[in-house]
């Protein structure tokens, strides 16, 4: 048999073999693609409960002996007909029209949280030969910066592996900033040191900067500082002053989530591709997300805080007529159960639990997928978290098979994620 | 009752006069409780007072880190004196404990405190229960985290009172029924004379001990190096038991050299300088490449390495080279490629691009046919290049030779700067350069190279490349990202040790000692791993053997020999048994049916499957002769290890050999290190006589190192030009600084006290073992682990840590190790690297005169301005300024160096306020959150300036520091 014809045979083989899994990723070509440019991705460190947010069910009491499972809070209506969200949801719920809550989400990756946000942050489970690169880093890999004077990806929150680039190389990795007040690390001048003195500091460099060769390594180095100071210099640093911004919006936000979703918004207007924002802020309420036990008393003040910024976000980014290209995603690494724990707070549930998307120029309708009585498990529509990255990058128009290379092996972009056809077209 | 009262006295009297008899009882210690008979001693030490913080270690087998029994229970006896009168003594532990005094005891603290461990470990213990403690009075010493303390009054008539102390360390926690950390914490006897108010130990002899902040520091400092020399000599103890064996492998591997032939030392090539028979077989490569080279096809023809060997591996590397190639085409040799593979014959005929399959599959418009099978067309300017240089003649070079004329040899300072970052991993001192320069020319290069391999931090600069190799990859907490046990801490001593590698492997092999306290069993662990024996087979192979197996583990490798089945006997004999393959390390098979080309991998082991232990490496030992040498030949783990590290096993030593020479000369004489099928060696008689010099030696990695870094090779200049090192050793180009050496050798080289916080978030210890992890106080970068901080809570950052970390992690290392690295770091430069030097937590802290920086003393001491300038290029550049830097920073530091230092008073110190800290315990709280972040605040501000400089001046001064250690030089070794 010469080559073509097994090439031929073997093809036809495949046809016939393939699960509908491998057509999927076979069709690559004929996958939605959006045109959206830009993506702030929300995390919501500890576990969201999808029940007490996004995916109300009947009404539940963790004070009542014996505890009655359910949402903690009523439901109220949102802009699409028919999709609720909780009370403390309000501002989000009138613009639900630009809003997917996907509420099938679900992973077997177990509940531990360092372990569940590596594969929300990867969409693989931790491997002893490969180290994955994250959403943002695919993203800055594929996409680069919008705008050449600034990083491709940033954090505001706390540097992890699970925020890496793993194999794509440090290049791809991201700039992350604490908070809002202290600039991002390594670009901000530390206090004391003010323009003159960091004029004089750059002029007593200079000496030190010459003779270095052209193409050798010690001259690639001296690019890469040249590069770094110029990006530590006003044109960039100014994208984070966020005093120039109306007062009015500012307080619209809220607190420090909202003024990094603000931030974020800023660095999108100056051409960051991916911006990732962390809403780690546990002081509200002791826990942050992870709502065990007393946790739950004030998790609303913590709902509340979400919804002022989420959609202060979709609000700002729609008047500026940011929203149709920029993708705001919304993750956490796991739900809660619809059970209260001994102490009248959540545990940890991955078998269902909610994501969102909003803006980005795809077809939203409130809510995606429908859940059990109590959010439980998925009963309609299942999207698994690779799925969920997949829309994410298709609708950034990246496509989700592509293959990656570590180390000369081929690895596509998900493992096997098929975007929600339903929200693209 | 009475009974074990009499028995303590007679255990009390047994004790030597004037000292602390320590006694550790690991055997018949009950769970919960003080045994009901005194525990039988098994091991004893002398103390002098009671302050009891870190025991001699546990050493198992041939000297590896052990575990002790959980609970071990330690007593400490002594006779002591005291003035007829009523005392209040003081006693602290961090596990349960009780002092007795004659007999009685007077003060017990308790351990089972079920609350505090149910809701420490829930992070939700209030952080104001921290301001509840004895009041002791002024300047004494406030009780550290997680250790318990209470005080009594007790009546001495005068005489000797017997004393002891007992604890219980590593005790189970009740609910889970798992061990603590075995720590002592401080485990302390204090008294406070009536009518005093100070506090001192407890202690029999003369010798007095304030238990104050300073006391306890000057008590423990000396006692901390006698520790160390201690399990120095039990590891040489335990090592000498395991002699005899280890004599007939010595022996075994003299008889080999003898029954092997030597490689013979080529004569030295005409005009080349030679150190050693190094320098012989580098000259004579130079000498007969420049023999068989043929003049240029053309002048400003193709050139196979500039412009067509960057196109094949972009394109056609990944299934046309190596061991196992796709359709049988392998393209990574002229020979291979016109032999051909099996569908087209030879890929090329020279001089003719049309009748070249290999130019007929790059332009072909058949999607059958194409290739790159995957991916995109190659651009059209590269197949123009491709044709061009076919029709040349496809000119192909065994490899690009670069350089050829040597440079002469380095400059002396140049060469110690090189040399002991390549040893020691931080630039030298200028006591190290005086030491150096007082020897004679001819002398110091040697000298300096064995005061070097003697030094310990030869241990410290070997850390970081076997962690990573290892992937060593200890999680703080809950270990669940492929995390393995920390066993840096056996692999440091082993180094200390200066083990021969062939022990050191058959150790690590072995997975002998403590999982958790840093022994090789650590090694064995990949948490939510669904095979870690396989895990481990990978980091093996590739470390020692030079396999690539990574892809094996889920299926036959595309392009590598290793075969699924390999791996998993490999893994069946780490794990002494017959293993199942798991559906979960396998690829599903209609994955691999998607299109219509042949899939490009294959699975021949079926999930599922069963694989016994066998060696799969016949090519490089045959089972027969080696497994003869394992000291267990029954067991599969024992005869692995025997396997591996062989003499007859020529691949082991010369793969060390080739790691050792790839990081002291920047290119491997094979040059991709964990993967032989991927690259042939440009130096095969060398790389041969190398290995069989590492056996001679005894598998003696600094006896090795000996030999390269007093080579002629490895001594000369670096070509400044060169973007890589030569492949015929001609010249180094510079490399990058790794990230160790950068940190190291910054606090080093500025003085600055490398100061962060403790390796820890358990500091209070309500976490069992398996929990969380104590990495202890680092005093180099490497003891350093992953921040990781994926919970995203402020609680849980460690500020400091973060901050080096930051800078380390730009510069390629890797806090977290979940997967084995080659060895070789990824170095381009990146735009973080300079911002984090410039702009940077750590920066600050090295960039502000504070009292204890060392730059700040040296520019107090009277000497001219100009002398300050050459001194601190000394210390930071090993070389002296150029004219025309000396006046610039001359110019700078002059005006007010006069009057730069400032006369003051002593400050008084403040009272000691007791600190409040943040653990996991109360990583819950918000008032935990805040404190954390008033020390990340803290961490950022740095510590003040001194205030005995001119402050004018010391801005001016630390600007010039700033812009000295923001210097490209710095990036490099050159």
């Amino acid at each position: 048999m010469n080559r073509r014809n097994f090439l031929t045979q073997s093809a036809a083989l495949a046809t016939v073999a393939a699960s509908p899994r491998a057509l999927a990723t076979a069709t690559a070509a004929a996958l939605p693609k959006g045109r959206a440019e830009h993506c702030i991705f929300l995390w919501l460190g500890g576990g969201m409960a999808q029940i007490d947010t996004f995916d109300p069910k009947r009404r539940g009491n963790p004070k009542s002996k014996p505890m009655v499972a359910g949402s903690d809070y009523a439901a109220i209506d949102t802009a699409v007909p028919g999709v609720r969200y909780t009370e403390h949801l309000a501002r989000t719920a009138q613009l639900a029209e630009h809003v997917t809550a996907v509420r099938t989400i679900n992973h077997t990756l177990g509940i531990e949280h360092a372990l569940a946000t590596n594969f929300v942050h990867t969409g693989r489970p931790v491997s002893g030969s490969t180290v994955y690169p994250s959403l943002g880093s695919v993203v800055a890999h594929q996409r680069g910066a919008a705008d050449e004077r600034v990083p491709a990806y940033m954090v505001i929150g706390y540097p992890s592996v699970s925020r890496g680039p793993g194999f794509l190389g440090a290049k791809h990795g991201y700039i992350h900033l604490v908070d809002t007040e202290s600039g991002p690390a390594g670009f901000t001048a530390p206090d004391g040191i003010d323009a003159a003195r960091m004029a004089e500091r750059r002029r007593l460099l200079a000496p030190l900067q010459k003779n270095t060769g052209d193409g050798t390594s010690l001259d690639d180095y001296a690019e890469a500082q040249r590069e770094a100071l110029r990006l530590a210099g006003p044109g960039f640093m100014r994208h984070f002053k966020l005093a120039e911004e109306p007062a009015a919006l500012r307080e619209g936000y809220g607190g420090e989530f909202g003024q990094r979703c603000l931030l974020a918004r800023r660095l999108v207007q100056a051409g960051v591709r991916f911006i990732e924002v962390s809403h780690n802020l546990n002081f509200i309420n002791g826990a942050g997300w992870d709502t065990h036990n007393a946790g739950q008393l004030n998790q609303h003040v913590l709902i509340r805080e979400l919804d002022a910024a989420l959609g202060s976000l979709i609000a700002d980014l729609k008047a500026k007529k940011l929203l149709d290209k920029t993708l705001i995603a919304l993750g956490t690494e796991f739900g809660r159960p619809g059970q209260f724990d001994s102490g009248g707070g959540r545990g940890h549930q991955s078998a269902c639990f909610s994501l969102l998307l909003a803006g980005g120029g795809l077809r939203h309708r409130g809510a995606y997928g429908v859940t059990n009585e109590l959010s439980g498990k998925p009963v309609e529509n299942p999207v698994s978290v690779p799925d969920f990255h997949a829309t994410i990058y298709a609708a950034l128009g990246i496509n989700p098979g592509k293959e990656l290379v570590s180390a000369s092996r081929p690895v596509p972009i998900t493992d096997g994620g098929k975007p929600i056809a339903a929200l693209f077209g | 009752m009475i009974r074990l009262l009499m028995s303590l006295v007679l255990l009390a009297a047994s004790a030597v006069a004037a000292a602390v008899s320590v006694e550790i009882c690991e055997d018949g210690v009950p769970k919960s409780g003080w045994p009901g008979t005194p525990a039988r001693a098994t091991e004893t030490f002398q103390e002098d007072a009671f302050g009891l913080f870190e025991l001699p270690l546990k050493y198992v087998a041939t000297g590896v880190r052990g575990d002790r029994a959980f609970p071990t229970l330690v007593r400490a006896t002594g006779k002591v004196t005291l003035p007829a009168g009523k005392h209040r003594l003081l006693l602290r532990a961090r596990g349960m404990a009780r002092l007795l005094v004659d007999g009685r005891v007077i003060a017990e603290t308790p351990f089972d405190q079920p609350r505090q461990f149910a809701v420490g470990n829930a992070g939700e213990l209030p952080v104001e229960e921290q301001e509840t403690f004895l009041e002791l009075g002024p300047g004494a010493r406030f009780l550290p985290p997680g250790n318990r303390e209470v005080m009594a009054e007790a009546e001495f008539d005068g005489r000797a009172a017997e004393i002891v102390l007992e604890t219980l360390i590593g005790g189970i926690e009740p609910k889970s029924k798992r061990p603590f950390r075995p720590e002592l914490g401080e485990t302390v006897a204090a008294i406070s004379l009536a009518g005093s108010g100070d506090w001192k130990l407890l202690a029999p002899g003369e010798m007095t001990v304030p238990y104050t902040d300073a006391g306890w520091a000057a008590y423990t400092a000396p006692r901390r190096a006698r520790f160390a020399a201690m399990n120095a000599a039990a590891r040489a103890t335990r090592r000498a038991e395991h002699a005899g064996y280890w004599n007939r492998r010595r022996a075994a591997a003299r008889d080999w050299l003898a029954a092997t032939p030597e490689v013979p030392v080529p004569a030295l090539a005409a005009g080349f300088p030679a150190h050693n028979p190094i320098d012989h077989f580098v000259a004579a490569r130079i000498a007969q490449v420049t023999a068989d080279e043929k003049p240029s096809a053309r002048a400003g023809g193709v050139d196979f390495f500039r412009d067509i060997k960057p196109i094949l591996e972009a394109n056609c590397f990944a299934c046309h080279q190596g061991a196992k190639v796709k359709g049988g085409l392998q393209l990574d040799t002229r020979a291979a490629a016109l032999r051909g593979g099996r569908g087209d014959g030879p890929a090329i005929v020279p001089g003719q691009p049309k009748a070249s399959p290999l130019f007929q599959r790059i332009t072909s418009h058949d999607p059958e046919e194409v290739m790159p099978a995957k991916g995109d067309r190659l651009r059209t300017a590269d197949v123009a290049l491709v044709e061009r240089w076919i029709a040349e003649g496809a000119v192909w070079p065994e490899f690009a030779p670069g350089r050829r004329t040597l440079t002469p040899l380095a400059h002396d300072l140049a060469f110690l700067r090189r040399v002991s970052l390549d040893t020691v991993g931080v630039v030298p001192s200028e006591a190290e350069v005086s030491a150096f320069l007082a020897d004679s020319a001819a002398s110091r290069r040697a000298r300096a190279i064995d005061r070097l391999l003697a030094d310990p931090r030869w241990a410290d600069h070997q850390m970081g490349y076997w962690l990573d190799v290892l992937a060593e990859n200890p999680n703080l907490i809950n270990p669940t990202l492929n995390n393995t046990g920390p066993f840096r801490w056996w692999l440091h001593e082993s180094l200390l040790d200066g083990k021969p590698l062939d022990l050191l492997v058959t150790e690590l092999i072995r997975l002998e000692g403590s999982e958790r306290g840093g022994g090789p069993a650590g090694f064995g662990v990949a948490s939510q791993n669904d095979v870690p024996a396989a895990a481990k087979g990978i980091i093996l192979a590739g470390a020692f053997l030079g396999v690539e197996m990574k892809c094996a583990r889920c299926h036959d490798a595309p392009t590598h020999a290793a075969k699924q089945s390999e791996l998993f006997q490999l893994a069946a004999m780490l794990e002494k048994k017959p293993l199942k393959v798991p559906t979960t390390s396998s690829v599903p098979l209609d994955h691999l049916r998607v299109g219509g080309r042949t899939p490009m991998i294959e699975v021949t082991l079926a999930p599922g499957s069963t694989v016994e232990p066998a060696w799969p490496f016949g090519r490089f030992a045959g089972e027969a002769s080696a497994a003869a040498l394992a000291e267990r030949p029954d067991d599969p783990r024992d005869r692995l290890a025997a396997l591996v590290t062989a003499p007859q096993n020529e691949r082991f030593a010369q793969v060390l050999a080739n790691r050792l020479w790839q990081r002291l000369m920047g290119r491997g004489l094979v040059e991709t290190v964990g993967d032989w099928e991927k690259s042939a060696p440009t130096h095969p008689e060398l790389l041969r006589w190398l290995g069989r010099e590492f056996v001679r030696g005894g598998y003696d990695l600094r006896a090795l190192a000996r030999l390269i870094l007093n080579s002629h090779a490895y001594q000369r200049a670096a070509d400044p030009a060169l973007a890589a090192p030569s492949p015929l050793f001609a010249a180094h180009a510079p490399r990058r600084i790794n990230a160790e050496q950068l940190v190291d050798s910054l606090f080093a080289a500025t003085g600055k006290p490398f100061a962060v916080e403790q390796v820890c978030l358990d500091l209070d210890s309500v976490r069992t073992i398996e929990n969380a992890l104590d990495l202890g106080q680092a005093t180099r970068a490497w003891m350093l682990g992953s921040t990781s901080n994926e919970r995203d809570r402020p609680s849980l950052m460690l500020p400091r840590i973060q901050a080096v970390a930051d800078v380390m992690e730009v510069f390629g290392w890797r806090g977290a190790r979940p997967d084995a690295s080659s060895g070789i770091r990824e170095n381009a430069a990146n735009v973080l690297q300079p911002a984090l030097l410039s702009n940077g937590t750590m920066m600050t802290w090295l960039t502000r005169l504070s009292d204890d920086h060392g730059l700040g003393l040296l520019a107090m001491e009277e000497q001219p301005v100009e002398r300050l300038v050459e001194r601190i290029f000394l210390r930071l550049f090993t070389r002296p300024p150029t004219p025309e830097e000396k006046s610039t920073y001359v110019a700078a530091l002059k005006p007010g160096y006069a009057g730069r230092v400032v006369a003051r008073a002593e400050p008084v110190p403040a009272p000691a306020e007791r600190r409040k800290y943040v653990a996991w315990s109360n990583h819950m709280k918000s008032e935990a959150n805040t404190l954390r972040l008033e020390q990340e605040a803290a961490a950022r501000r740095g510590d003040p300036p001194t205030t005995r400089l001119a402050p004018e001046w010391r801005t001016r001064f630390e600007d010039v520091i700033w812009a000295l250690l923001n210097a490209p030089e710095w990036t490099s070794v050159l």
